[in-house]
């Protein structure tokens, strides 16, 4: 697993989820305590620790329950906890 | 198990009014009664399970099982009874004996799977299952279970999956067949003449053309969402800036909409809503419960006229669900509004459940809360019944779910969690769990600091968790400990307590069998046998069948053995279908056959355990099969197929807590050995550091045994002397062992290879002294192989014995067997036990085609049954169970090649 993100050592490692829509701040208590910020362009990140893969694949599947589609999964660097520009 | 069985999850949701007709779905869905299975696949909300209800009430629609699964049924056994269950109610003769055996003490999945797909094949009328919510289900076992239906299913059935996610189960080779029907969200979303169907026929809106192609859009004609858009547009005066409003937001739309329809709410509907939106299901007397009001009844009722957010579960309008979708979104507020109740509505639900008898759903929700040790305490009391009922899986996941510190206090979940641990194989965790309970056995009085809510459980505690001991000491090769340990549980266990005494005794039975102290070793096992029989436990006293004629053989006691097959063979059968453990006692039957060279009869019984497939075997026949089944290839000259199935079973070997008394490496030892080939044996040798001077235990006797005939093998090959002297020493050594522990098996064939290395060295006298004590052990017995199976070396010594008329009569026979085996030629299609006929060898060559039953049928102008009943044969002749695996056997065997001409 060369590829999943190395967490500080006092953490777990970062994550952003990106769905399509903005979403209601409110769901960060369902979401685990990610934080949910929505942007201009009509979309939500999901960002925070996600303690392992299949706490970030319970994630995943609250996000399917929901209906809401889902734009990207992207590991982030718990330092500048925003993404890559790619 | 745990709490009734939910009938209303056997009940297809009502039909709703006012739907929308769907004519391209239905239309859709009907192609699924030619294929096997019909996915529909989806994100909530897109009307999955409204369209499935739709389709099933169409007129002349076959019988029809429905199953709305939720996450309690990722436990194998559990997910077995509900689909069981849903089956039987659509066609009463399904699903009854598969359901009975499920329930039988320790069954086996894999033989309950089968048993159903017999009845299912041999039902009149077709039937469809349906299994709503598949997606909640991520337990391997159970996505392996319903391959297994997917790959064996009989024509009759027709399986529909509704899911979020697609399942794991072969799904490109079902569409690369054509025998897969998809439904997908494309499919199911409104098209713009459904949107305004549904908006202005449906729910009577009267909205524009561009109104409804706004909404189509924005929803992206997400039925959830349109169903969500009209509630809000219900009895509301400004339409058209409701309408500009939702379009030009771009909130998630479940939310926006949601917002405007709990906002219309008054207050106590709303409170009504978000505390009770953690409740799976809804019943007025539940929610009056968990909210602490009491008009729950009345305020459910109401919501189901208003169309919002509830599913009717039952017909009498007791049981509702919110819909899954709206459900979350409901928690949502709650978390953000109340968070401090959640636990507190969660207990309270708890509460109603075990009140009410259902134990799982009062587990699950005082875990939901939080209340760890309301749960422990519910959890304890359900070990019993959840052990009985092998649903060792959901024992697990609970006890997973509860903090470790927990268990210090909690001596008796201490031991279940033992049970649940040991039941599964997983030996992990074991000595840590069996500790904290051991703590609070030691003390004199009674304390403070631990926690029982199972009395009767405490007063059986000291006895379990001996024999607890007794398994994981016998695993880990302590057989002194094992034997401690198995004895005191034998004088702690109360006289009717079965499973407790029977358990024990079968171990210490192990415990000395491996000592090589048989006659103890039968005694005791033989004595839990009865114990577990007297308890019920038939499936494991037929299993025991096994390890009594593997000590019997050991004894050189043949006809015993054979009476104990056939005695295990006869109580499997009283059963129909017969009982897992009715293919090991064929397995068991051939081999004593073969050593008494019918081998027609050892063919015979080692054919009718194939029929009964691996799924009708304990867990120690797939390996102890193929070992019988390379026996018969080696006697067939087929060495290279023997030698293939000696590695088969070496993959599949289990122990199943017996002693590994004859270890496959040394079978192919021997065979490499009799077949010429000493230098891989006498590696053989080296690699496992054997020895003619090593101590010697019974554990090792076969090894041994094997070791003497590679070093007289080796003699013969170069006349050096010094390994028929090691290998007489070491004979010699092996006898007076095998002699103490009346071992008569192992003394005969010790003495069979001391005549044997006599008549090498040349030695007559001492040859034939040591051949006629073997013959007069072998003769009661009819042992045959034992001799000819030393070929010409051995047909010489018993021609001399034959000259001094000793044994005279049975030497004749040997003598007669061993000529036999001198013209034999291998036979054709010499890896099979018994070839396929002409007939079936055409019906395989075309199964190796395109070309489907009916069409096989037709190229060899036969009704269809008659390719069924080839197709049958072929199967059990070449050990498969579907088409594939029987043409890739085909060719790796080589039958499809051009006939020879005659």
């Amino acid at each position: 697993m060369s590829a999943s993100p190395v967490g500080r050592p006092d953490g777990s490692p970062w994550y952003e989820i990106r769905l399509k829509g903005r979403l209601d701040p409110r769901w960060a208590a369902w979401f685990d305590g990610l934080s949910v910020t929505t942007t201009v362009d009509g979309t939500t990140a999901l960002r925070g620790p996600v303690t392992d893969q299949a706490a970030l694949h319970g994630l995943l599947q609250k996000v399917r329950d929901l209906g809401v589609p889902l734009l990207s999964v992207t590991p982030l660097d718990p330092e500048q906890p925003r993404p890559p520009t790619a | 198990m745990v709490g009734p069985l939910l009938t209303t999850k056997l009940h297809a949701p009502r039909r709703r009014r006012g739907l929308v007709a769907r004519a391209r779905l239905l239309e859709q869905l009907s192609r699924g009664d030619e294929a096997v299975l019909t996915l529909v696949s989806a994100p909530a909300g897109f009307g999955k399970t409204t369209l499935l209800t739709e389709w099933l009430a169409a007129a002349g629609r076959p019988s029809t099982a429905w199953l709305a699964l939720d996450q309690r049924d990722d436990d194998p056994v559990l997910f077995l009874t509900y689909l069981l269950s849903a089956l039987q109610r659509a066609a009463q003769e399904v699903g009854g004996k598969a359901l009975t055996r499920l329930q039988e003490p320790h069954a086996s999945i894999d033989e309950v799977l089968a048993i159903l797909v017999n009845e299912l094949d041999a039902l009149e009328d077709d039937i469809v299952l349906v299994l709503d919510d598949y997606h909640v289900v991520s337990a391997r076992d159970v996505h392996e279970a319903m391959t297994f239906l997917l790959e064996h299913s009989p024509s009759r059935m027709h399986l529909v999956i509704a899911t979020r996610a697609d399942p794991a189960l072969p799904l490109s080779r079902l569409r690369a067949r054509g025998e897969l029907v998809e439904v997908r969200a494309d499919d199911l979303r409104f098209t713009a003449d459904e949107a305004a169907a549904y908006l202005n026929e449906a729910m009577g809106l009267a909205l524009t053309a561009e109104q409804v192609v706004a909404l189509e859009a924005r929803t992206e004609g997400w039925i959830a969402a349109l169903q969500l858009a009209a509630l809000s547009l219900k009895g509301r005066d400004d339409v058209a800036g409701f309408i500009a409003g939702f379009a030009g937001d771009d909130r998630y739309i479940v939310d926006y909409l949601i917002q405007e329809v709990l906002q219309r709410q008054p207050e106590h509907v709303r409170r009504f809503l978000l505390q009770t939106s953690v409740l799976e299901r809804l019943s007025g007397s539940l929610c009056d419960a968990v909210t602490g009001g009491d008009g729950g009844k009345a305020t459910l009722q109401a919501l189901d006229g208003e169309n919002l957010f509830l599913v009717r579960l039952d017909d009498r309008r007791h049981w509702y669900r919110y819909h899954h979708l709206f459900a979350d979104v409901l928690q949502a507020h709650l978390r953000d509004e109340w968070p401090d109740q959640i636990a507190d509505l969660h207990r309270r639900a708890s509460a109603w459940f075990e009140r009410n008898g259902e134990r799982s759903e009062a587990i699950r929700h005082a875990l939901a809360a939080a209340d760890h040790a309301r749960a422990a305490d519910l959890v304890e009391l359900a070990i019993p019944e959840l052990g009985q009922g092998r649903q060792e899986a959901t024992l697990r996941r609970w006890m997973e779910a509860l903090p470790e510190e927990l268990f210090e206090a909690r001596p008796v979940l201490s031991a279940g969690y033992v049970g649940a641990l040991m039941s599964t194989g997983d030996v992990e965790g074991v000595e840590a769990r069996l500790r904290d309970a051991e703590r609070w056995l030691d003390r004199t009085a009674p304390s403070a600091d631990m926690i029982v809510a199972d009395d009767e459980a405490w007063g059986r505690l000291p006895a379990q968790i001996a024999m607890y001991r007794a398994g994981h000491a016998l695993v880990h090769g302590d057989v002194a400990g094992s034997m401690g340990h198995a004895r005191r549980a034998l004088e702690l266990a109360g006289p009717d307590d079965h499973l407790g005494r029977g358990g024990p005794a079968a171990i210490l039975g192990l415990a000395y069998w491996t000592t090589g102290d048989l006659d103890a070793a039968h005694r005791w096992y033989a004595e839990g046998m009865a114990s577990l029989d007297e308890g019920g436990y038939r499936s494991d006293v037929i299993g025991g069948a096994i390890t009594l004629a593997d000590i019997r053989i050991a004894q050189g006691r043949l006809r015993e053995a054979m009476r104990t097959y056939q005695q295990g063979l006869q109580r499997a059968q009283q059963c129909d279908p017969p009982l897992r453990g009715a293919a090991d006692m064929h397995v068991g039957m051939s081999q004593l056959l073969l050593e008494r060279n019918d081998l027609e009869a050892a063919r015979h019984h080692l054919r009718r355990s194939q029929e009964l497939g691996d799924h009708g075997g304990l867990p120690k026949n797939p390996y102890r099969r193929r070992l019988a089944m390379a026996r018969l290839h080696q006697l067939d000259g087929d060495i290279e197929g023997a030698l293939e199935l000696l590695d088969e079973a070496e993959r599949w070997y289990n122990s199943d807590f017996s002693p590994d008394v004859q270890p496959i490496p040394a079978v192919r030892a021997r065979m490499w050995i009799a077949h010429g080939r000493l230098e891989s044996a006498l590696h053989w040798a080296r690699e496992h550091g054997l020895s003619a001077d090593d101590d010697l235990d019974y554990v090792g006797e076969y090894e041994h045994i094997t070791l003497a005939r590679a070093l007289l093998a080796q003699h013969a090959a170069s006349r050096d002397l010094d390994p028929v002297d090691q290998a007489t020493g070491l004979l010699e050594r092996l006898l007076h062992a095998a002699q103490d522990g009346g071992r008569t098996g192992s003394v005969l064939e010790i003495l069979v290879l001391q005549a044997l290395a006599c008549q090498a060295l040349a030695d007559v006298p001492a040859a034939e002294a040591a051949l006629r004590r073997a013959l007069t052990l072998a003769e009661p017995e009819g042992y045959v192989r034992i001799f000819v199976d030393e070929g010409l070396p051995m047909a010489s010594l018993l021609r001399a014995a034959a000259t001094r008329e000793i044994a005279s009569g049975y030497v004749r026979r040997l003598l007669a067997a061993i000529d036999a085996t001198q013209h034999d030629g291998p036979i054709h299609q010499d890896a099979l036990v018994e070839p396929l006929s002409k007939r079936e060898l055409d019906v395989l060559r075309l199964l190796g085609t395109e070309l489907d039953g009916p069409e096989i049928a037709r190229e060899l102008f036969v009704s269809l049954n008659t390719v069924r009943t080839h197709t049958r044969n072929i199967y059990a002749k070449l050990g498969v169970n579907n088409r594939r695996a029987a043409v890739r056997r085909a060719a790796d065997l080589n039958l499809l090649s051009p006939a020879p001409q005659r």
